[in-house]
């Protein structure tokens, strides 16, 4: 007791309280400035080390030391009738309030202040941002196995996304083992040399988290979205099924009902993609893309154990995936669990690259699809470019002027005015390998397919002859630049983004320049990819309709 | 010293909630306006992308449709995008597809919806657009025609698609038959055909009004301005001619029916079975919620794991609460191959069965609670959908707490309370409305043992006899 007492009248308690007081502010600083200043990964680390060893040598020189009106003196050289311990005491308490009134200004003033403009990416007053670099606050590491990690600090809401962009789809797949791709994706669910079929989502949403994954022709992407306090089960459990996938016999014939259910309910009982499907697999004789993503219903009936083993084997290497994540973290503590949890893993050799080239269309190709159906569909379908050719941009905004929206030139010709369709839309493949720039179209019960054929083409070749109007052009960018800022509004846009770029386009900074890029695109940029693309020669057609409406033609 | 030690410990106490409510989320204070004519507006300035969201609400909906004339308030909404002010349909799209916005109008069951989104830089053009749109829509009787044709032709064409999309609306028009939660909100092809000019120009006048209308607009943007604008655009503006109409609370249905929708030639029959459920302000919400999570509300449901993860039947199962004002419907939704038809809906039935006898284990009712509370932020984050929450709650009559104290309550459901509510909200298996499309030819046999069978086609004008 006596010794309490000391350490009590020494102020050793209130130097440890002020010490911890103290260290928690400057931690909360390091953190909350992490993200802005490009911070080593290991500043906390070191931080949090250097005060942890401070501790110990102030409670000493508390316990040693006295101040005194002469200044600092050994405790036991000290008259206790002159000591001034007590109004010490006091100072420390005052110095104690303080701190903590700094702390809580802290950590409410972060959350009910406005944000610091200069730290969101720049965004001039009045008008839509054209700002061409990556916000500081994003960074990159590349792990030694090959992983590349994205990380986007946001702290708006006390959620974290990870998406995995995994290099694989229906182009690495070939006749007997189509939709595999797809199919493995369901099989990432099912279980690991440690953990039962089910657990891993049973784990993940006990921990708060939710999870999807998609597949397309070209990659495999595996999403999560979780509270910040999650983050550590989710690296566990993305680690396992990276390292020890397991494929159980009775598992796999059971998920194999489940993705063909899939396939019944998307393609098969759908008419839109009964029709894209078959002309998906017209348009392309040689490329892979021919293939539905979903997989043909025989492979689906036989794709073999061995099958899997084999594909995860060769397209799950760290060297093969990019890492995204976005939210409420630092990047220094990510680097830190993405060398402990994804670090142990070996890179592999690259995956055989895809080495058919789809040759040059020598004339246009048609397919016609039979089905119960009232309202007839036309599917129009052109050979374009990659995601990364030069092409693609202004061919996407050929697209919007096209089919973005009610003002566009193929709902107000086809749907408003002449009334010959009720609905159209357009889509343009950005994959690795040349894809298709699609238009799809209902048309009313009885409606003529070739007639409305017929318009489509008066349409798209009129933009081939005459170009698009200027006032066209700036709707088309605007149109893009308000997407890209609403993508960017939520940490899971932002992660699907930062992916697509890095994937698609080789460097995620590059999502940045997309307004710079925008302004570059010319009218006669987009004269001249529709004058290329929409020839009869480079296009395919598919009609669906009911045999009867065929016959009273 | 006994003072500056209290302060220290109320200090030490803030920074404590202050770190530890910050693991929840609660709606950011906005401007709350009402003018003398009812008009509300809420305003909220969010500046991290340069976006205005935007989202008006005229209460009424299609339970204001009158008698046979499901879609009026639906096709209203959407004639509302079809010219107004001075610039006809094709120049009012133009406006704003031009600068890259979108402004779209369509109709609920209890309210219009008005939802938009704009680059900040086109605030004053969105604000000109909205009050033209409410005020002085054009109402041409040629787009009317136009626009009443091709929504029943796209009726037929989602009939062709995929018919998940149409499940639930010839479950909730079976179920609740004449009562106005048994519209279908988009129209049926029979009563689209019905609606005259006149109805349209009627409906404009009893059920649009400055009485009915919520504005909420966030984002980047300067609310004094904004309240100014806005009220100078709606200060003078007329109420709705109408009362709106008083909906009567549904009683549960007892014992069984079945509607069965012939589509000959489906590889796969879509089931859905319910009945009248709970209202939007019941009282025991958060446990609804954490029942309904663990039920059909999420992968690891009962539901999926069961008929999915564990038979393989299908590729998704679902339970579905529509909570309007008054007692809506709670049903079990999903979809297999017509060979296991039976298989998978009695499987459902026995899984409804299970959760009437042993609820959840506390262990499940942790795991859904963090999950809701888990996956409750991300529904918060954009201005779009900051907007939606507000509208929707002052058009509801509800206030913050309902988002507020969500986090709250969802924290403290109990497994008591989660057993008592499945009792309350959910039907027992006796008592059930049965709604099954597919190749009738092949299942109306065997389906006979659900109850009394109503039979029609999928090309049938109406989504009930």
């Amino acid at each position: 007791m006596a010794l309490f007492a000391e350490l009590r009248r020494r102020n050793v308690f209130k130097v440890a309280l002020l010490y911890g007081i103290s260290s928690w502010l400057i931690v909360w600083f390091v953190r909350a400035i992490e993200p802005e200043v490009a911070l080593p990964a290991w500043t906390n680390t070191f931080v949090l080390f250097v005060l942890a060893v401070g501790f110990p040598v102030a409670l000493q020189f508390a316990w040693t030391y006295e101040i005194t009106p002469a200044g600092l003196r050994k405790a036991i050289d000290v008259d206790q009738t002159q000591s001034i311990v007590y109004k010490t005491g006091q100072k420390l308490n005052a110095a104690v309030a303080v701190l903590l009134v700094l702390g809580v200004l802290a950590v409410f003033g972060q959350r009910l202040l406005p944000k610091f403009e200069f730290l969101v990416p720049g965004v001039p007053e009045g008008d839509a941002p054209t700002s061409a670099s990556a916000p500081m606050e994003i960074r990159s590491l590349t792990l030694n196995n090959g992983l590349k990690i994205i990380v986007w600090p946001d702290h708006d809401i006390p959620t974290v996304v990870m998406y995995d962009f995994v290099r694989a789809g229906g182009r690495n797949e070939y006749p007997g083992i189509t939709g595999l791709s797809h199919f493995f994706e369901h099989m990432m669910f099912l279980g690991t040399s440690s953990r039962e079929p089910g657990e891993f989502d049973r784990t993940m949403e006990a921990a708060g988290g939710a999870n999807n994954a998609y597949t397309t022709a070209d990659v495999t992407v595996y999403m999560d979205w979780f509270p910040r306090s999650a983050l550590e089960t989710i690296f566990d459990l993305e680690a396992d099924r990276l390292q020890n996938l397991t494929t159980v016999a009775d598992v796999v014939e059971s998920e194999r009902k489940v993705v063909y259910s899939e396939r019944r309910t998307s393609i098969d009982n759908d008419n839109f993609g009964k029709l894209a499907e078959q002309v998906q697999a017209t348009a392309f004789v040689a490329h892979p893309y021919q293939f539905t993503v979903l997989g043909w219903p025989s492979d689906i009936k036989s794709w073999t154990q061995n099958d899997l083993i084999s594909y995860y084997r060769t397209y799950y290497a760290p060297n093969n995936r990019t890492v995204v994540i976005t939210g409420d973290v630092t990047p220094g503590e990510v680097f830190e669990l993405a060398e402990e949890y994804f670090g142990p893993t070996p890179a592999q050799e690259a995956p055989p690259a895809v080495r058919t080239v789809e040759p040059e269309q020598q004339g246009v190709r048609r397919i016609a699809v039979d089905a119960a159906a009232q309202t007839p569909l036309l599917h129009l379908a052109f050979h374009a470019g990659a995601a990364a050719d030069p092409e693609s941009l202004p061919m996407a905004l050929l697209l919007s002027i096209l089919t973005g929206g009610e003002s566009s030139r193929l709902h107000r010709a086809l749907v408003e005015d002449a009334g010959v369709a009720i609905s159209v839309g357009g889509r343009l493949d950005e994959g690795f390998d040349p894809g298709l720039a699609y238009f799809y179209l209902t048309l009313p019960p009885g409606g003529n397919p070739a007639a409305v054929e017929r318009r489509v083409l008066d349409e798209l070749w009129r933009v081939a002859d005459h170009g698009v109007t200027e006032a066209e052009l700036t709707k088309a960018r605007n149109i893009m630049l308000a997407d890209h800022w609403r993508e960017l509004a939520t940490i899971a846009g932002k992660a699907e983004m930062l992916g697509q770029y890095e994937v698609f386009h080789g460097d995620y900074e590059k999502l940045f320049e997309l307004p710079e890029a925008l302004d570059a695109v010319t009218a006669d940029d987009l004269r001249a990819v529709a004058a290329t693309v929409f020839r009869t020669h480079n296009m395919t057609v598919g009609v669906l309709r009911a045999p009867e409406a065929e016959m009273a033609e | 010293m006994i003072r500056l030690r209290l302060v220290c410990i109320v200090l030490f106490g803030c920074l404590f909630l202050g770190e530890a409510s910050s693991q929840g989320v609660t709606l950011p204070g906005a401007h709350h306006i009402e003018l003398e004519n009812g008009a509300v507006f809420i305003l909220h300035e969010k500046r991290d992308v340069p976006l205005i969201g935007i989202h008006a609400t005229i209460r009424g909906g299609a339970v204001s449709d009158p008698e046979g004339k499901s879609g009026l308030s639906g096709l209203l909404a959407g004639l509302l995008e079809k010219g107004a002010g001075g610039r006809d349909a094709a120049a009012f799209a133009e406006a704003i597809d031009s600068v890259g916005g979108s402004l779209a109008a369509s109709a609920g069951l209890e309210a219009i919806t008005i939802s938009g989104e704009f680059l900040a830089r086109d605030s004053d053009l969105m604000v000109e657009l909205l009050v033209d749109m409410l005020q002085g829509p054009a109402l041409d009787p040629e787009e009317m025609r136009k626009l009443r044709d091709r929504r029943i032709n796209l009726i037929r064409a989602a009939k062709d698609g995929d018919l998940r999309r149409l499940t639930a609306t010839y479950g909730n028009a079976f179920l609740f038959g004449e009562h106005p939660y048994g519209t279908p909100v988009y129209g049926s092809e029979a009563s689209l055909a019905r609606i005259t000019h006149r109805d349209l120009l009627g409906y404009y006048r009893d059920f649009v009004g400055a009485d009915r209308l919520v504005v909420a607009v966030a984002g980047d943007f300067d609310a004094l301005a904004m309240i100014e604008s806005l009220s100078a655009a709606f200060g003078d503006w007329r109420r709705a001619a109408a009362a709106l109409p008083v909906i009567e609370a549904s009683e549960r249905q007892r014992g069984r029916r079945v509607l069965l929708v012939d589509k000959p030639g489906a590889t796969q029959s879509y089931f859905w079975v319910g009945n009248v459920g709970v209202a939007v302000d019941y009282p025991r919400r958060a446990e609804l919620d954490v029942a309904n999570t663990l039920f059909g509300g999420r992968f690891t449901s009962l539901l999926v794991d069961e008929m999915r993860t564990k038979a393989g039947l299908t590729y998704g199962a679902r339970s579905v609460l529509l909570r309007p004002s008054t007692p809506g419907s709670v049903a079990i939704t999903s979809y297999t191959k017509t060979a296991t038809t039976i298989a998978a809906i009695d499987l459902a039935l026995s899984l409804l069965a299970r959760i009437h006898e042993e609820g959840f284990s506390d262990n499940m009712i942790l795991s859904g609670k963090n999950y809701i509370l888990g996956q409750f932020p991300p529904t918060l984050e954009t201005a779009s959908q900051l907007v939606a929450q507000f509208a929707e709650l002052k058009t509801l009559g509800l206030d913050e707490s309902f988002i507020n104290d969500y986090g709250n309550s969802i924290a403290s459901a109990d497994g008591e309370a989660v057993r008592e509510v499945i009792a309350e909200a959910y039907p027992a298996v006796d008592d059930l409305v049965f709604v099954i499309l597919g190749d009738a030819a092949l299942i109306r046999d065997e389906i006979a043992k659900y109850g009394p069978i109503t039979e029609i086609a999928i090309t049938d004008p109406r989504f009930r006899p």
